[in-house]
């Protein structure tokens, strides 16, 4: 069985707790499917919020301490945001971790567009298992980088109900939102 | 009714929760972090559509200017509730009662502006703590010192907020933002005017009072310029509006304090960032 | 078109207005001082209550009233100097004490579950006695010599009928129980009392007397 691991152990800055941020990452691990060993490396030291994969194999995420914060307590920890942050990035090591998906680049060189769509397929699924998601915020996220029109606004929506989409079919969304970007622009 | 109502107490449906003061400034991991944050993109941390934290960082930008919105309503209401109508030291003029109370319905708009611009970012209401910084300037026992503290500088804050999203909507391409940046400017210049106008008024024979109120004024920029948010370098997320300002009544002299009250509120934040 | 040399009377065929009105000069600035300071009293006690009330919509309507409030002041207050009281202040006065006594009444309200009480007290007392003296002003003053006077009121009671209609759906939408009828109820009953002490937003006469002509004749 997959395990996790969550450092540090002991919290010097944030009124954060290892077993609750490892019982939500567990839950969702066996939610997409993942039957991998992960571990979650917590910058506890700044209240940004920026999250990476820093290792898909073995898996390792590095979570700046904002990210899990409660946006109404300060330094308190929110398992809400803990499940919005790993639901969006395992669900996205679930399709690196699939051939049939396809070879994405590495996330480092994935463009705004990219990472967007790809969130929006991913947090769709979540959305589908349960989890209090903000599709609004979402769709919000993906006109500031696909367009405000209508193209977008469909493009979005088939992304959030999609199953079994392949990296092809993120890009090809990709070029047709920029196709109509490009056609407004001119 | 009691005069002076204290800011613990302003009413909020079960949506909003207050973050405490002391707790926001006790955090040890600062505004950036302890190691005084990572480093911006080139030194700029200007707060543009291409950062890939942009709309999130936006979304709560707006839902701090809708809470904001909330408290200049209660404070401009209450300035015209907490004294009484004359032309003393502790009262306020007629004619100063009557633009809070313009400002009322300007901030009535703010905020429902806001509610409109959550839905369309898809923020929920009260979806981030709330603090009561901006009700707390407007408590002052001196109507003049309100309104340095809140028209002069906090609706100043606003301008240069306002200004910063205006182009953010306009750079990505977001109508609705942009729209409602643009008439929220419009009357936040009216009020920054109000403030500037009413200061030179209310003080003109009384030098002491005037050096109180900018002083006041002063600290309240500085506070709000929480580390470094605010100023005219790319390294700040917001932008000094100078031209806003201009008309709103500052002059170069005034916009020329409040860039370097942010500078020092800068360089302060990342001393206390290099010493944690 | 007729011939332009040929006299017209300067008052159309379907301009009916006479000279006559029931109000003086003296009389009409006497009045117009105490709407100002009823007016005033509102702007003020509604911008105070915006920091006490938690129902999001009643807290941003009381911040749109205020200031309509707040223009009816500064109308009444430039109509004071052109009724010939150059110094405004003197005539901002409470029509009596028992006035000032239901205005204490009315903004003695403050805690967060009082709203409807807040509510009732300006939208089911005040506003509408404010609106029965404004029209009895507007329909017996001159319409040739005050007609400053009745655009003034006309353009004030647009505002009232829309607040008054504002508050009336706050008020019902917040009354959920039958004991809330009655809270409601009470508070009103007790601010129709100290407004039926003072007579009205002018005093007695606020909206004339209609047993006048009985008492002139007995």
């Amino acid at each position: 069985m997959a395990s996790v691991t969550v450092t540090p152990d002991e919290w010097q800055y944030v009124a954060f707790d290892s077993a609750r941020i490892a019982a939500v990452a567990e839950k969702l691990l066996g939610e997409t499917g993942l039957d991998v060993d992960l571990k979650i490396e917590v910058d506890e030291t700044t209240p940004l919020g920026r999250v990476s994969m820093t290792s898909l194999q073995p898996l390792v995420v590095a979570v700046e301490s904002g990210a899990f914060e409660d946006a109404k307590r300060p330094r308190q920890l929110s398992e809400v945001a803990v499940a919005d942050v790993l639901g969006r990035l395992l669900h996205r090591c679930r399709d690196r971790l699939d051939p049939a998906f396809g070879e994405p680049p590495p996330d480092a060189a994935l463009t705004l567009q990219q990472s967007t769509a790809w969130d929006a397929y991913a947090v769709g699924r979540c959305a589908r298992l349960g989890y209090p998601v903000q599709r609004q915020r979402r769709l919000y996220h993906f006109r500031n980088r696909h367009g405000f029109n209508d193209v977008a606004d469909q493009a979005f929506a088939r992304l959030w109900e999609a199953q079994g989409l392949t990296w092809a079919d993120l890009e090809a969304v990709c070029q047709e939102t920029d196709a109509a970007r490009s056609a407004s622009v001119g | 009714m009691r005069k002076l109502f204290p800011p613990d107490l302003l009413a909020r449906d079960g949506r909003f929760t207050r973050v405490n003061n002391a707790d926001r400034f006790n955090d040890p991991r600062g505004a950036r972090g302890v190691a005084g944050g990572r480093p911006g993109k080139k030194g700029n941390n200007r707060l543009t559509p291409d950062l890939p934290e942009a709309p999130d960082a936006a979304r709560t930008l707006m839902h701090g200017i809708f809470v904001g919105e909330i408290q200049a309503l209660e404070g401009a209401g209450r300035t015209c509730w907490d004294f009484e109508t004359g032309k003393g030291s502790d009262e306020a003029p007629f004619e100063l009662k009557l633009d809070m109370a313009r400002q009322c319905w300007d901030e009535a708009r703010h905020c429902e502006i806001s509610v409109k611009l959550s839905d369309w970012m898809g923020t929920e209401l009260g979806e981030f703590g709330e603090s009561a910084f901006l009700y707390e300037a407007a408590c002052n026992p001196d109507p003049v010192l309100r309104l340095t503290g809140v028209n002069r500088a906090l609706e100043g804050l606003a301008i240069d907020v306002f200004t910063t999203m205006k182009d953010f909507g306009d750079i990505a391409g977001d109508p609705v933002l942009e729209f409602c940046e643009d008439w929220m400017l419009a009357d936040e210049v009216t009020h920054v005017k109000m403030g500037s106008d009413w200061l030179r008024r209310l003080t003109a024979d009384d030098p002491e009072r005037r050096a109180n109120a900018l002083e006041f004024q002063r600290v309240v920029d500085k506070l709000f310029s929480f580390g470094g948010l605010r100023g005219e370098t790319d390294e700040n997320p917001i932008k000094l509006a100078r031209r806003f300002r201009e008309l709103a009544g500052f002059t170069d002299v005034e916009i020329d304090d409040i860039s370097n009250v942010s500078e020092e509120a800068t360089r302060e934040a990342a001393a206390t960032g290099a010493r944690g | 078109m007729a011939d332009p040399k040929k006299p017209r009377p300067a008052f159309a065929p379907w301009d009916t207005r006479e000279l006559p009105g029931s109000f003086t000069v003296e009389e009409t600035a006497v009045r117009v001082g105490n709407y100002k300071w009823i007016e005033m009293k509102l702007f003020e006690v509604l911008g105070g209550w915006i920091a006490t009330v938690p129902e999001l919509d009643v807290k941003l309507r009381l911040g749109t009233h205020c200031y309509h409030h707040a223009w009816h002041a500064e109308l009444f207050h430039k109509r004071l100097p052109e009724l010939r009281e150059m110094n405004p202040e003197r005539l901002t006065l409470p029509a009596n004490d028992e006035l000032v006594a239901f205005v204490d009444a009315m903004t003695a309200p403050e805690g967060q579950g009082e709203t409807i009480e807040k509510l009732v007290g300006v939208y089911r007392v005040l506003i509408p006695h404010k609106i029965a003296a404004y029209t009895f002003h507007l329909n017996n003053t001159s319409t040739i010599t005050d007609a400053p006077t009745i655009r003034t009121l006309k353009l004030v009671l647009q505002d009232e009928f829309d607040d008054w209609r504002d508050g009336e759906m706050m008020i019902q939408s917040l009354i959920e129980t039958p004991e809330e009828v009655d809270r409601a109820a009470r508070h009103q009953a007790s601010l129709e009392k100290l407004m039926l002490a003072a007579g009205g937003i002018a005093g007695p006469g606020s909206i004339g007397n209609p047993y006048a002509l009985q008492e002139a004749t007995a």
